[in-house]
C-alpha cells in the first residue's frame, strides 16, 4: 500500500488521462469540455505546427546532401545518409559524446546517491540550520552560472598552481562543477518527494533494531526509485546540455557534444560550401540520448519537473 | 498535491495513538506538534550531510564569496596567477562598469527579452494546457509535440536555428519564395527579434507544464457546478478555471522570467562570442569581458551587479516557497 501511495505524486500527469477513460467518460468529457471542440481544433494545430515544421525540416535536411541544402530544398531531391556519416570525422562527434557521457553519467550516479542521503537527513532529522538549508538548495538552483564560472575557474586554476593538480581542461573540472550544480535540484526533488513518504516501515524498523544506514538503504532506498531516477535524470541533463562551463573547462581532447557541435558550426562559417545537412544531423545525433532518456522515463519525468518547480 | 493532503492527514491521525516514535511530542498534541512525529534528535547521522555540503560549500558558498572579493580588486590575465596579493581598488570596477561598458544597455536588453518572451510564452502555454486537458483520440502524440522543444537541449535548439536562420538558410529562402526578403537575423537589429523568437520557441512547453498541473488541480466538483450553472465556456474559463491557475501562472512568470535572464547557451551558440551590440545580453557580456577582454576584476563586478538584478524576482520566488517550507512542516 505504501509503495502506491509514494508513488502517486510522480504519476499524476498518467492518472488524469486513466481517470478520463472511466466508464462514463463520455458525460464526464461533456462536463470537464474547457472550449468548443473547433477552436480546441484550431489552438492545437497552430501549437503542432509552430513546433513540427522546423522539426521536419531539421530531419528532412539532415537526410538531404550539403548542397542539396545549400540549393534551398526543402525536400531532398535525393535523400541520403551521408550527413550521418561524415559527422564522426568532421565534427569529431565520437569522441565527444563519449566524454559527455562519462561526465554526465557519473554526475548522474554520484549526484543521486549523495541527494538520497542528503535528503534523507534533511526531512527525517531536526538539527540546528536545517530550515535555512533546505532554503538554501532552493535559492542555489537559481544562482547563474554565468556568475559563478569566473570565480570557479580561478580556484580550479589556483588548485593547479598551488597543488599541482590540473583541473582545467580535464574532464575533472567539469565533473566537479556538474555534480555541485546538479545537487541543490537533485536534492530538492528528493526532499519533495521524501517527504511524502510515510513513516510506518522505517518506525517498524527502528523498533526491530535497524539503524539510519539500514533504513536508508534497505527502506528509503527501494521506495524512493522513481524520485532517484528522476533526480539523476536531471543532473545528467544538466552535464550534457551545459555549453557555459564545458567552454572555459575543456581542451580540445576533452570537449563535450555541445562544445564540438558549437566549434563546428561557429567554425565552417565563411566556408566555400555550407554544411548545413551536417550540422543538422550532428545536432539531432546529440539530441538522441536526451530524447530516449524522455521517452524511457517520460512520466516520471513531467511529475519531477512540477514537484521541483511548484514547490 | 491538493487532492493528496486530506488522505496524508488521514493516515498520520491513524496512526498517531501507536506512535512509538521518539522525540518530544506531547500525545495528542496540535497540529503545530506535528511535524515533530517521526523528526527525531537521536542518533542523527548527520555526516550524511558532508559529501553535498563540502560540495556545495566549495564550488557555490566559497566561490559566491571570491566572486565579490574578485570585484573589488584590480585583476586582468596579468595579475590572475596571483590573484591573493593583487591590489584592493574599492569600487572602481563598479564605477567603470557602470559608466564606460555596456553594462546598462545590457541590463536593459536582457530584462526587456526576458519580459517580452515570458509574455508571450505564458499565453501559449496555458493554452497548450487548455487544448490538451480533455482526453480524445490522439492527444498523447499532440502532449508529446509539445513537449519536443523542452526536451531538445539548448544547445541543439540554437544550433539548428543558427543554421536556419543563415543569410543563405532555408528560412529566407521560403520568405524569398513569399516575396519577403528575410534579412540578417543573426546580425544587426533583427537578431534581438531572432532571439525572442527562438526562445519563444524553445521556451513555452515550460509553461505549459506547470500550467497543467494546475489544471490537474481542478476538482471534478467544480466542473459539474460549472455545468449546473449554464456556465459558457469562456466564462467558465474566466471565472472558473482560471483562478486556479493564478499560483502555478505566477510561477511560471517569474521562473520564466529568471530563465530567460540567466539564459547564456541560447545567444552564447546562436550569435557566436562576442555576440552583436543588439543581443549583448548580461551573461553574455560578463562573459566575454572575463573569457576574451580578460578583464576579471571588471567582469565579477558586472556579475554582482547581475545577482542584485537577478534577486529581486528571486527573492519573490523565495519568499513564495519558503511558504510552503512553513506549511509543509507544520503539515509534518
Amino acid at each position: 500500500m505504501s509503495a502506491t501511495v509514494s508513488t502517486k505524486r510522480t504519476r499524476q500527469p498518467a492518472r488524469s488521462g486513466t481517470a478520463a477513460r472511466h466508464p462514463n467518460a463520455g458525460r464526464a468529457k461533456q462536463v470537464t469540455r474547457l472550449m468548443p471542440t473547433p477552436l480546441l481544433a484550431v489552438i492545437t494545430t497552430l501549437l503542432c505546427i509552430m513546433v513540427l515544421v522546423p522539426i521536419v525540416y531539421i530531419f528532412l535536411a539532415s537526410l538531404n546532401t550539403d548542397a542539396g541544402v545549400a540549393r534551398g530544398e526543402f525536400w531532398p531531391s535525393a535523400f541520403s545518409g551521408e550527413s550521418y556519416v561524415k559527422i564522426w570525422t568532421s565534427v569529431g562527434l565520437g569522441k565527444a559524446i563519449i566524454n559527455s557521457i562519462l561526465v554526465s553519467g557519473s554526475v548522474a550516479i554520484v549526484s543521486a546517491v549523495i541527494a538520497v542521503g542528503t535528503a534523507y537527513v534533511l526531512v527525517r532529522f531536526t538539527f540546528f540550520g536545517r530550515l535555512t538549508m533546505l532554503r538554501g538548495l532552493l535559492g542555489l538552483q537559481s544562482i547563474p552560472g554565468t556568475l559563478m564560472i569566473l570565480p570557479v575557474f580561478v580556484l580550479f586554476s589556483s588548485v593547479g598552481t598551488y597543488l599541482g593538480i590540473s583541473v582545467i581542461g580535464t574532464l575533472w573540472g567539469l565533473f566537479i562543477a556538474y555534480l555541485t550544480f546538479a545537487l541543490p535540484f537533485s536534492t530538492w526533488v528528493m526532499v519533495t518527494y521524501l517527504r511524502g513518504l510515510p513513516r510506518e516501515l522505517e518506525e517498524a524498523a527502528r523498533i526491530d533494531g535497524a539503524s539510519n544506514l539500514g533504513i536508508l538503504f534497505k527502506i528509503i532506498v527501494p521506495l524512493s526509485w522513481p524520485a532517484i531516477v528522476v533526480s539523476g535524470i536531471f543532473a545528467f541533463l544538466l552535464g550534457w546540455n551545459d555549453v557555459l562551463f564545458a567552454s572555459v573547462f575543456t581542451r580540445p581532447e576533452t570537449h563535450t557534444a555541445a562544445i564540438a557541435l558549437q566549434v563546428f558550426s561557429a567554425g565552417q562559417e565563411g566556408g566555400a560550401i555550407p554544411v548545413y545537412s551536417q550540422m543538422m544531423a550532428a545536432a539531432l545525433v546529440c539530441a538522441v540520448p536526451v530524447v530516449l532518456l524522455y521517452l524511457i522515463f517520460q512520466r516520471y519525468l513531467v511529475g519531477g519537473l512540477t514537484a521541483g518547480g511548484v514547490k | 498535491m491538493t487532492t493528496e493532503t486530506p488522505g496524508r492527514a488521514g493516515r498520520r491521525a491513524l496512526h498517531r495513538p501507536g506512535d512509538g516514535a521518539p522525540g518530544h511530542d506531547e500525545p495528542g498534541g496540535g497540529p503545530k506538534k506535528k511535524h515533530r512525529r517521526g523528526v527525531t534528535e537521536r542518533n542523527r547521522p548527520l555526516w550524511l550531510l558532508t559529501p553535498g555540503g563540502v560540495l556545495m560549500t566549495v564550488v557555490i558558498l566559497i566561490p559566491l564569496a571570491l566572486g565579490i572579493y574578485m570585484s573589488l580588486i584590480d585583476l586582468d590575465q596579468y595579475t590572475l596567477r596571483k590573484w591573493l596579493s593583487t591590489p584592493f581598488i574599492g569600487v572602481a570596477n563598479f564605477v567603470e562598469a557602470l559608466t564606460s561598458t555596456d553594462l546598462l544597455r545590457s541590463i536593459w536588453i536582457s530584462v526587456s527579452f526576458a519580459v517580452i518572451s515570458t509574455i508571450v510564452t505564458v499565453p501559449l502555454g496555458v493554452a497548450a494546457a487548455v487544448v490538451t486537458q480533455n482526453a480524445y483520440r490522439g492527444r498523447a502524440v499532440v502532449r508529446a509535440i509539445f513537449l519536443i522543444p523542452y526536451v531538445l537541449p539548448s544547445f541543439v535548439v540554437a544550433t539548428v536555428w543558427r543554421t536556419m536562420l543563415q543569410p543563405d538558410g532555408i528560412v529566407n529562402n521560403l520568405l524569398g519564395k513569399v516575396g519577403m526578403g528575410g534579412g540578417l537575423w543573426l546580425n544587426g537589429p533583427q537578431s534581438y527579434w531572432t532571439l525572442i523568437l527562438v526562445e519563444i520557441w524553445a521556451a513555452w512547453p515550460f509553461i505549459y507544464l506547470l500550467a497543467l498541473a494546475g489544471l490537474q488541480s481542478v476538482d471534478h466538483e467544480v466542473h459539474e457546478a460549472a455545468a449546473l450553472d449554464g456556465a459558457l465556456w469562456w466564462r467558465k474559463l474566466r471565472y472558473v478555471i482560471f483562478p486556479y491557475l493564478k499560483g502555478p501562472v505566477s510561477l511560471a512568470f517569474l521562473l520564466g522570467t529568471l530563465n530567460h535572464i540567466n539564459n547564456f547557451t541560447l545567444p552564447f551558440v546562436l550569435f557566436g562570442a562576442p555576440a552583436p551590440s543588439d543581443v549583448n545580453v548580461l551573461p553574455m557580456l560578463v562573459y566575454v569581458t572575463s573569457f576574451q577582454s580578460f578583464r576579471f576584476g571588471l567582469s565579477a563586478a558586472m556579475a554582482v551587479v547581475s545577482l542584485i538584478l537577478i534577486s529581486i524576482p528571486l527573492f519573490i520566488y523565495l519568499r513564495a516557497v519558503r511558504l510552503d517550507v512553513h506549511e509543509e512542516g507544520a503539515k509534518k
